[in-house]
């Protein structure tokens, strides 16, 4: 019964994971994501490991790929084209995950597969319970645990510092953002030998070349803001 | 009475607050520069960088009163030793140096200044974290506390055209680092049973040794930290990232960053994985061959001095994985000690670099540096003296670092790698000294005429135009009055930085000392 649930789970978790990057449309992403994540919940049963099972579904079945759906509702119209990669990019891709795939099946046959005949761990009853859990997180993780809220006081603090400066309130100026506005064109192979050697140069910018006489008269930018210097970002 | 029953059977570890107190100082002034920011207005941008020196001086003060105790703390999370409180006044003081470089700087008050030192206190925080750590669990949530708010700084500077974009590469790729190093810690505690870094020593000792699900782990934890660590051929990130992000945090995580990697590299294939060291070390090995000779060619033909430094910095990387592979005590204080000298380097080079970014409209590029020499000899002279380091030159202690790497190659068997070592030392010449000779011999630029007005044009310059740092006239002239005067901070950062270079050029004993003792804590290694 067990090997059933395994591999109807384990079928279901794999068919998931790959239909969370090939699906073209982000709605149906995210319901891959569900089917996957539940099929990993029930991975976790097998394993004996409920607490785990249950916090699964709710917090990532449940309220994590909820705000992704609000998210891909609010956002995702279909005017940004996606899944259109380079095609050399995916071919690198590919070939990377070729070879991390030979490497991960080389050692797991090299295991001799031995495991596929044993019962695995023992297991002591309570193990995986949420007393058992709640006991490790107190005692023998007991630092991780509590560097794990610093961790989320920072993304917190992070998600609002990059936010903030986007709303009416504080915006330093009223343009509205573009898609891609602050993003520089670079070559596929920015950061590579290829770029040392002089080929493969990320498409070239317009000549800087600096004005001769200071005394031009620049014209001042359109809706640029005067106190754009150190000390705009401050409020007043 | 059931509650009495479970905290009897409950043993809790005992917090040894004296070891952690380190740890606890910048944590605390983390929280106060964002907790004090709320109730302060204007004044925040000087006091919260202010808090935060003064947590920081905390931290290396209780870190001087709990050095040599070797403590570990909290069910043995977390090792208190000469190493990590070494690597900690290695932090500290570029925790210091990239505060006061931000103190001015457009992206702390962008970003927001409680937010933006919060953040930087936070970062600090995760890598004494990754650097103390002995248990899996520990080291990967220091590695994610050291890195998400590294990734928000980077897009501090939102409106800058790169600053979004490197924070958004640097989240995305360092997101793959991070998976692939959990899967690789996964990995090797299915083969060992066993988080603890002893535990797993333990496991490896009993002749699990070529086990393939452990080789598995171990190569994937490697790449995972050699993402952060920026070891080609994992580098790419690094040259776009580091240009893009605003300069002080650039600074700050090209030095810091690359502490934290190294000393958990050092603690983890040290002590846990010490007894696999003929199978991990040819490929470290052959990493570090490739991250220099990768670095090295990589910077040739940088024109941006940001982009030079991170390909700079991958050929250092380079240099310091030398240290790892022969796996001795030799080694291990070989790279203390030039992770403290390359920290040093690095702050007077990146400080310079932000005094020409705030005062030349060609913002970091090789024009900005010409002729600084005469127009600027305070601030030429950091320049030089820290390139001459990086190269390793004599009488700087770029040069005595590799000569100990050297020293350590040679005595562990890896000769062949010590003479990769040298000539990427000798390619590196052909970058750093173009920069010394701009300095000195080229011609000098003028500093503040507002040329980037031009490009905007009106037509398309409304809001597909990346808004460059050079506003309208009133800034222009901003800049002029900025150009004439130094600020005290950028420049005494620079100097001090400059001065450590030299002091330990020319008498490296105490800093060896002190990356004696950092290296006498693994007793497992000769």
């Amino acid at each position: 019964m067990a090997e059933v649930i395994f591999f109807i789970a384990a079928i279901g978790a794999l068919a998931g994971a790959i239909g969370v990057v090939t699906l073209h449309n982000p709605f149906y992403s995210v319901l891959a994501l569900v089917g996957h994540l539940i099929s990993l919940a029930a991975l976790f049963l097998l394993l004996r490991a409920e607490f785990l099972a249950a916090a699964q579904v709710i917090v990532y079945a449940g309220a994590v790929t909820v705000l992704y759906v609000f998210v891909v509702s609010y956002v995702g119209d279909g005017t940004v084209p996606l899944g259109r990669g380079g095609a050399r990019l995916r071919v690198i891709a590919g070939l990377f995950i070729g070879m991390l795939f030979v490497e991960l099946c080389i050692a797991m046959l090299g295991s001799g597969l031995k495991a596929i005949d044993g019962d695995g761990a023992p297991y002591v009853p309570g193990f995986g319970s949420p007393a058992d859990i709640g006991e490790a997180l107190l005692t023998k993780f007991q630092l991780p645990f509590q560097i794990a809220s610093l961790l989320l006081l920072t993304a917190t603090v992070g998600a609002v510092m990059l936010a903030r400066r986007r709303d009416g309130g504080r915006a330093l100026d009223d343009r509205p953002y573009v898609p891609g506005q602050y993003i520089t064109p670079r070559s596929l192979f920015s950061g590579t030998l290829a770029e040392a050697v002089g080929r493969m140069r990320a498409p070239p910018e317009e000549p800087r070349q600096p004005a001769p006489v200071p005394a031009a008269a620049p014209a001042p930018r359109d809706g640029a803001n005067p106190a754009s210097g150190d000390d705009a970002g401050e409020e007043a | 009475m059931t509650s009495a029953l479970v905290t009897a059977a409950v043993r809790t570890p005992h917090i040894d607050v004296a070891g952690l107190s380190p740890l606890i100082a910048l944590a605390v002034g983390g929280m106060l520069a964002l907790l004090v920011g709320i109730f302060l207005g204007r004044s925040a941008r000087n006091v919260t960088p202010l808090i935060s020196l003064l947590a920081i001086a905390a931290s290396i003060g209780l870190s001087i009163w709990q050095f040599g105790e070797g403590k570990s703390v909290v069910a043995d999370a977390l090792a208190i030793d000469d190493l990590t409180l070494t690597l900690n006044f290695v932090l500290c003081a570029t925790g210091i140096a990239a505060i006061l470089l931000s103190w001015r700087s457009r992206a702390a008050s962008v970003a927001g200044h409680p937010e933006y030192y919060a953040l930087m206190m936070l970062s600090l925080l995760g890598m004494l974290v990754l650097v103390g750590s002995q248990n899996l669990v520990t080291l990967f949530i220091g590695f994610e506390l050291l890195s998400i708010p590294l990734y928000v700084l980077c897009a501090a500077e939102f409106r800058k055209e790169g600053s979004l974009e490197s924070g958004l590469k640097y989240l995305i790729v360092g997101s793959v680092g991070s998976a692939t190093l959990l899967y690789g810690l996964a990995l090797i505690y299915g083969a060992t049973g066993s988080t603890d870094f002893a535990g797993i020593d333990r496991a490896l000792a009993g002749g699990i040794n070529g086990d393939v699900l452990l080789l598995s782990g171990i190569g994937l934890t490697l790449v995972g930290l050699a993402f952060k660590a920026s070891v080609a051929p994992f580098h790419q990130w690094t040259p776009d990232v580091y240009e893009g992000a605003p300069t002080p945090v650039t600074a700050f995580m090209a030095v810091a960053t690359k502490v934290a990697a190294f000393g958990v590299l050092l603690r983890l294939f040290d002590t846990a994985l010490v007894n696999a060291q003929l199978d991990w070390a040819p490929i470290v090995a052959a990493l570090a061959a490739i991250t220099i000779v990768v670095g090295n060619v990589g910077a040739l033909s940088q024109v941006s001095l940001k982009r030079m430094l991170a390909y700079s910095g991958v050929a250092q990387a380079g240099y310091l994985l030398c240290g790892l592979v022969v796996g001795t005590q030799l080694g291990v204080k070989a790279t203390v000690f030039y992770l403290a000298v390359y920290c040093a380097m690095n702050v007077a080079a990146f400080a310079v670099v932000i005094a020409r970014e705030r005062a030349s409209e060609y913002g970091d590029e090789l024009p900005a540096f010409a002729g600084l020499g005469r127009s600027n000899p305070l601030m030429a002279w950091p320049m030089t003296i820290a390139l001459l380091g990086l190269a390793g030159i004599p009488a700087t202690a770029g040069f005595i670092g590799k000569f100990y790497l050297i020293d350590a190659l040679v005595d562990g068997g890896y000769a062949w790698l010590g003479i990769v070592l040298v000539v990427g030392s000798m390619i590196s010449l052909g970058y750093y000294l173009r920069v010394i000779a701009a300095m000195w011999m080229g011609e000098r630029s003028g500093d503040v005429t507002p040329v980037r007005t031009a490009a905007p044009a009106p037509a398309g310059g409304s809001a597909g135009t990346p808004p460059v740092m050079a506003g309208g006239s009133q800034e222009a002239d901003a800049e002029l009055a900025r150009s004439s005067k130094l600020e005290p901070e950028v420049v005494g950062v620079a100097w001090i930085a400059t001065a450590v270079v030299l002091f330990f050029g020319i008498i490296p004993s105490p800093l060896f000392e002190l990356a004696g003792k950092a290296g006498s804590v693994f007793t497992g290694i000769f």
